[in-house]
């Protein structure tokens, strides 16, 4: 619960661990106190697959901030690139390396942990499967909401604070600081409609079987249609960016 | 003290540049407000969902949550030319013209920057601090003030001697400086919460190694009239000291790490 | 006893470097950046330091300045070794890098002025008068109220330069100051530099690149080639020691650069 720093630790695996195991000990300790309809297992599993896929959630691209800063962003502009597409593809990539090196590990040494520790079974095999086409449509949908937020920091020249501020709003309703199974209820029907939410919460609570198998093609098909449009606003805002832009230099 | 007016004059100067761009640093200032508000949130969340942690009951979480919140961005507000300038010093070559000048090396540092959108961080803590104190319905005596002054004040020593850590790898040009961040942040974030709660190893950690249950929880728990550990009242007084103990330890190492830098250049 | 006394100067670095195919560690490699240099500079002295790049001059002037400690030799500056007590070492120094800046980026130079002042510790009155001096003599009193990100490259160069010498020190680096100045600002600077020294007496060691500085500024030149210091006395006499090819007049600055090349040839450096 430390979203300010996550970025100073620059996500190291000895971090993620570390930080994964200081929540499930808390969680344990209050689950001791009030034990919740949600088992146990859930939550920690829960942990651990936020942790593992971490790297995906925040914004990645420190160069493309220098370039609207230095104005070099113009070169990019000149070229016979479709812009979108460009960054689009380059995000997504940028995400996934970073992704699943770390999450590898992770997870082999999450599901060696002891029983109400670690990451638990799935919930049967099409959850499996189910959850890590999930995780495939989550990382579309998260990488065309990135595009947006950058397509926006491109017109404000200041963009510390704008990206401070998203990318709070990004772990916290993706269920990165707090699980959204742990949020109360009225708030979770709402939370779990956004984008936020489809990165991370949708494959997991595929996997862990509170998204049963009857009503994944609901679950798949709110990732697809948020996807589609944050494609299209994508599109736009870039557009109308490539218009007007104000290249500040020197 | 001439280095606390150098200090104060430094600070005036960073603030007054700072201010140069007042809709960025607002804007900046309010994001820090909206962060920590959601993290004192995740708070609100699960005690609207458990009620209490252990023997702990929501005033004292609430206390506990406040307690770390106001020590730590206390100590970055004063403190951040440790953290954010002086990588960027090693790197750039920046430490050299420190060392040409007449003052002790962690003396510039400290006057070489300042976080002052902090401020509002602070505020979310002060105000988690009310609500716990009220909800735990602590009975505030002169004696218990002074105790909370005096952890406050040896938290600063702990939390800036954590700092140091990064410095001092960063001297010796070791690339990952996650480990050092894990136990200086990942500590922050766990003892939000009393340590008590933790498997022993952690514990252990946050005992010997980066003091913070000494600290920060024993006199807490002490304000709070649910001790940690069944020690006689007055070790809630001495039990501070060991940020200050933390601190000389660091300031040791930082030093020797000057050497090692001048010996070998950059 | 001479107030720069450099005696048998060594100073090696360990690098490490690129990975061989196949090795497992890479390979430490020594360099010696200063093989037994010795000098003596008088108080007072206006003393030219040149030679190709990585030579050795910057590491002289940090071990002289304090920042650097060498492996052995010793060096005293006015009785003092300098990286033993370097606060009371560097009180008494002032430095100028041409290529980096220490004075405050985003603040007024009066504001960075001030806070050197409480740095340095200087008494109010002293340090009023010293200002006035410097910014009259380096034409700065339009500028104090502006921050040095806003000034042109020969507008910061003086500001720095006045910077380092608020605390009225004995003995002046200079490293590489007239880089990417414009005419105009070299010969202002240069008589700045050449009145300091006349003036206060302020001991300076210039390194540097541009042969015109030398010229104008140093009777006396040191020459530096890997790690060893290979001349020291007159300019002139370098001169014509070195051009024996054509007779070379020092006004012609065209030919001067083509000596001290030749002179490196020769030196092998």
């Amino acid at each position: 619960m430390e979203t300010q720093y996550r970025g100073a630790v620059l996500g190291g695996l000895i971090c993620q661990v570390f930080f994964g195991i200081v929540l499930i000990a808390i969680y344990r300790a209050l689950y001791a106190g009030k034990p919740q309809e949600i088992p146990l297992s859930h939550v920690t599993t829960y942990v651990w697959l936020q942790q593992a896929f971490f790297r995906m959630l925040l914004a990645t691209d420190p160069e493309l901030q220098d370039k609207i800063r230095t104005g070099a962003i113009a070169y990019d502009l000149c070229r016979p690139l479709h812009l979108y597409s460009y960054y689009y593809a380059r995000i997504m990539a940028q995400k996934l390396t970073g992704s699943v090196l770390r999450a590898l590990p992770m997870l082999v040494f999450a599901a060696l942990l002891p029983e109400g520790w670690g990451l638990c079974l799935p919930a049967s095999v099409p959850a499996l499967l189910l959850s890590v086409l999930g995780l495939i449509l989550g990382l579309f949908c998260v990488s065309a909401l990135e595009n947006i937020t950058m397509a926006f920091t491109m017109r404000t020249l200041d963009p510390r604070g704008m990206q401070g501020m998203l990318n709070l709003l990004m772990m916290t309703l993706s269920g990165n600081i707090l699980p959204l199974t742990l949020f109360p209820d009225s708030w979770q029907r709402v939370i779990t409609l956004l984008p936020y939410a489809q990165l991370l919460d949708t494959p997991i609570r595929l996997y862990t079987g509170e998204h049963a198998v009857s009503r994944a093609p609901e679950a798949l098909l709110i990732q697809i249609s948020w996807t589609i449009l944050l494609i299209i606003i994508g599109c736009a805002f870039w557009r109308t960016n490539q218009r007007k832009l104000v290249i500040q230099g020197g | 003290m001439n280095t606390l007016r150098l200090y104060a004059r430094s600070m005036a100067i960073l603030i007054k540049s700072q201010l140069q761009y007042p809709l960025s640093f607002l804007m900046q200032t309010i994001a820090q407000l909206v962060m920590e508000g959601g993290e004192m949130m995740a708070l609100i969340l699960l005690i609207d969902r458990f009620d209490r942690l252990n023997q702990w009951g929501p005033g004292d979480l609430y206390f506990f949550f406040g307690l770390m919140s106001v020590s730590f961005y206390l100590t970055e507000i004063f403190g951040r030319g440790v953290t954010g300038n002086f990588p960027y010093m090693v790197r750039t070559g920046q430490l050299d013209t420190v060392l040409l000048r007449p003052r002790g090396v962690l003396t510039q540092v400290l006057c070489s920057a300042a976080d002052p959108r902090r401020i509002t961080c602070i505020a979310v803590g002060v105000v988690s601090l009310v609500i716990g104190s009220n909800l735990a319905k602590i009975t505030w005596t002169p004696v218990k003030i002074l105790l909370f002054a005096e952890t406050i004040f040896f938290s600063f020593w702990l939390i800036l001697g954590l700092f140091m850590i990064e410095a001092i790898l960063c001297i010796h040009s070791v690339k990952s400086v996650e480990l050092a961040n894990t136990l200086t942040y990942g500590g922050r974030s766990a003892c939000e919460y009393p340590s008590d709660i933790y498997p022993r190893p952690l514990r252990v950690l946050f005992t010997v190694i980066a003091p913070f249950a000494l600290v920060m929880h024993v006199p807490a728990s002490v304000i709070l009239d649910k001790p940690l550990f069944s020690w006689p009242k007055w070790a809630a007084f001495v039990t501070p000291l060991s940020g200050l103990i933390l601190f000389g330890v660091m300031y040791l190492l930082f030093r020797k790490a000057m050497r090692f830098y001048r010996s070998t250049g950059s | 006893m001479s107030y720069i006394s450099v005696d048998h100067l060594c100073k090696t670095f360990t690098v490490r470097k690129k990975r061989e195919k196949g090795a497992l560690l890479r390979e430490k490699e020594m360099v010696h950046a200063l093989k037994d240099v010795s000098f003596e500079i008088e108080k007072g002295e206006l003393v030219g330091y040149i030679g190709p790049n990585g030579a050795g001059k910057s590491t002289t002037v940090k071990i002289l300045s304090g920042i650097l400690v060498p492996e052995s030799g010793s060096v005293t500056v006015g009785g003092m070794t300098p990286w033993t007590d370097r606060k009371a070492h560097v009180r008494r120094i002032g430095v100028v890098f041409g290529q980096r800046s220490q004075l405050w980026w985003d603040v007024p130079l009066l504001d960075s002025y001030s806070l050197l002042r409480d740095i340095y510790r200087v008494a109010e009155t002293d340090y009023r008068k010293r200002l006035g001096e410097l910014t009259e003599a380096l034409q700065l009193e339009d500028l104090l109220r502006t921050p040095l990100r806003l000034l042109s490259l020969g507008q910061r160069m003086r500001a720095e330069l006045c910077g380092s010498l608020l605390h009225s020190p004995e003995l002046l680096f200079l490293d590489e100051p007239t880089i990417g100045l414009d005419a105009v600002s070299k010969l202002a600077l240069r008589d700045f530099l050449l009145w300091e020294n006349r003036e206060k007496g302020t001991t300076i060691l210039l390194t540097t690149h541009d042969m015109e500085d030398i010229a104008a500024l140093c009777p006396r030149v040191m020459v530096i080639g890997h790690g060893e210091k290979l001349y020291d006395g007159g300019l002139q006499e370098m001169l014509s020691k070195y051009d024996t090819k054509r007779t070379v007049q020092v006004e012609e600055h065209r030919n001067i650069d083509h000596v001290i090349a030749d002179m490196y040839k020769d030196l092998g450096i």
